[in-house]
């Protein structure tokens, strides 16, 4: 119940490093089989709209993992290395 | 000190905008897009003609300098100066200010509508030629100035109910405070999140959602002092089950509209992203007794 705005911080930082962590050979390409799969069906059934769908729920979370670690690399360098300073200083 | 903030404001140039803008609307030098520009940018007026609260700073010979500094890295290598914000955020921090047009009988009306929802009304929201109705002229349009307010009240009623336990101190108005904001940031990121990874693309927009997901707030005062009121835990439960149904229904009324698909539009959706938008409907409208209940139980004692 007790939250702070320094712990909401903390949690999207190691949020991001956990995102950020993810080894693309294994895992990442891995999911993109079942995924890439799923992109095959629709044209079967015809329906109309090809932007509504055009993700399904595995290739947008699969482009939001790629994004987020090609953008926040390199910030999320430097916030480590304040993050550490912050807790090496102040416990 | 007033005036000194208010021409270092118009250096910042960007979230203080509308305060440098209301306060040079009396100066005929300073239009709305001028206020945006450092004005050493102006070339053609003197610095110490165009506000009277800058006279008393442009004196400083130091001051000068940075003020030019500030002109010099804003232009580009054309020499014109370049705007520092994105229009986009221009136009979001613009309607902002909409939300809070509010009057009184708009705030009336609204909060006997979150309590009690359940009369046949037409629920559309009007629309403008320039995109959505500010509050004061449309009732069912969401505002930011309910929720901001029920925020605040949450927090001393709060306070309130701790001080009637004897368990009050100052600190804990600053961690519900926090915890309150917290939880909001949380929830209209996952919602948010939601959004995007189910692909739905609908008319509701960001800012509008904030506004809808703070309305809860003011059921949350109201189970809160009924339990204040009569100290007794059969009430405070009765009054949390009609404010979380009455919250839901107003909810539902009003989301339905712009979260579902439109039956009389021209698009067809295909069935996947109609139950997509149903179950995303009804999670919003879960979640929020959800968290009614969740932060009003740790007040309650007995």
């Amino acid at each position: 119940m007790v939250f702070t705005l320094y712990s909401l911080i903390e949690a999207a930082l190691l949020g991001v490093n956990a995102v950020a962590i993810l080894n693309e050979q294994r895992f990442l390409s891995k999911l993109t089989g079942g995924g890439g799969g799923q992109q095959g069906y629709p044209g079967a059934t015809g329906y109309v709209d090809d932007m509504q769908n055009a993700g399904g729920v595995k290739q947008q979370l699969l482009t939001l993992i790629r994004s987020v670690r090609t953008v926040m690399r390199i910030p999320l360098i430097a916030f480590n290395i304040i993050a550490i300073i912050f807790l090496i200083l102040f416990g | 000190m007033h005036s000194a903030a208010q021409a270092s404001n118009g250096y910042e140039g960007d979230i203080t905008m509308p305060h440098t803008r209301s306060a040079s609307s009396q100066n005929a030098f300073f239009s709305p897009q001028s206020a945006f520009y450092s004005p050493s940018s102006q070339q053609t007026i003197p610095t110490n003609q165009v506000a009277s609260s800058m006279e008393l700073l442009s004196n400083n010979p130091f001051f000068n300098v940075g003020i030019k500094a500030v002109g010099d890295s804003m232009k580009d290598i054309t020499g014109k100066t370049v705007n520092m914000l994105p229009n986009e955020m221009k136009k979001s921090l613009s309607s902002i200010k909409d939300y809070f047009a509010v009057d009184q009988i708009y705030v009336m009306k609204k909060l006997s509508l979150l309590l009690f929802p359940f009369r046949p009304r037409n629920w559309s929201v009007g629309y403008s030629a320039d995109g959505p109705v500010p509050p004061r002229v449309d009732t069912n349009a969401p505002d930011y100035y309910i929720p901001l307010m029920s925020v605040m009240t949450y927090v001393l009623v709060a306070g309130l109910v701790l001080g009637t336990q004897n368990r009050f101190t100052p600190e804990q108005l600053g961690m519900h405070a926090s915890s309150a904001l917290v939880w909001n940031i949380i929830e209209i990121g996952l919602l948010c999140l939601t959004f995007y990874i189910l692909n739905i693309q609908s008319k509701l927009r960001t800012l509008d959602l904030i506004a809808y997901c703070g309305y809860k707030y003011v059921g949350m005062i109201a189970a809160l002092s009924s339990y204040l009121a009569t100290h007794s835990l059969f009430v405070y439960r009765c009054s949390l089950l009609y404010v979380s149904i009455s919250l839901s229904y107003f909810l539902i009324k009003c989301l339905r509209l712009k979260i579902l698909p439109d039956t009389s539009g021209s698009h067809t959706y295909n069935a996947n992203g109609n139950a997509r938008r149903v179950y995303l409907l009804l999670a919003i409208v879960l979640i929020q007794p959800l968290f009614i209940w969740y932060l009003t139980r740790h007040l309650i004692v007995t």
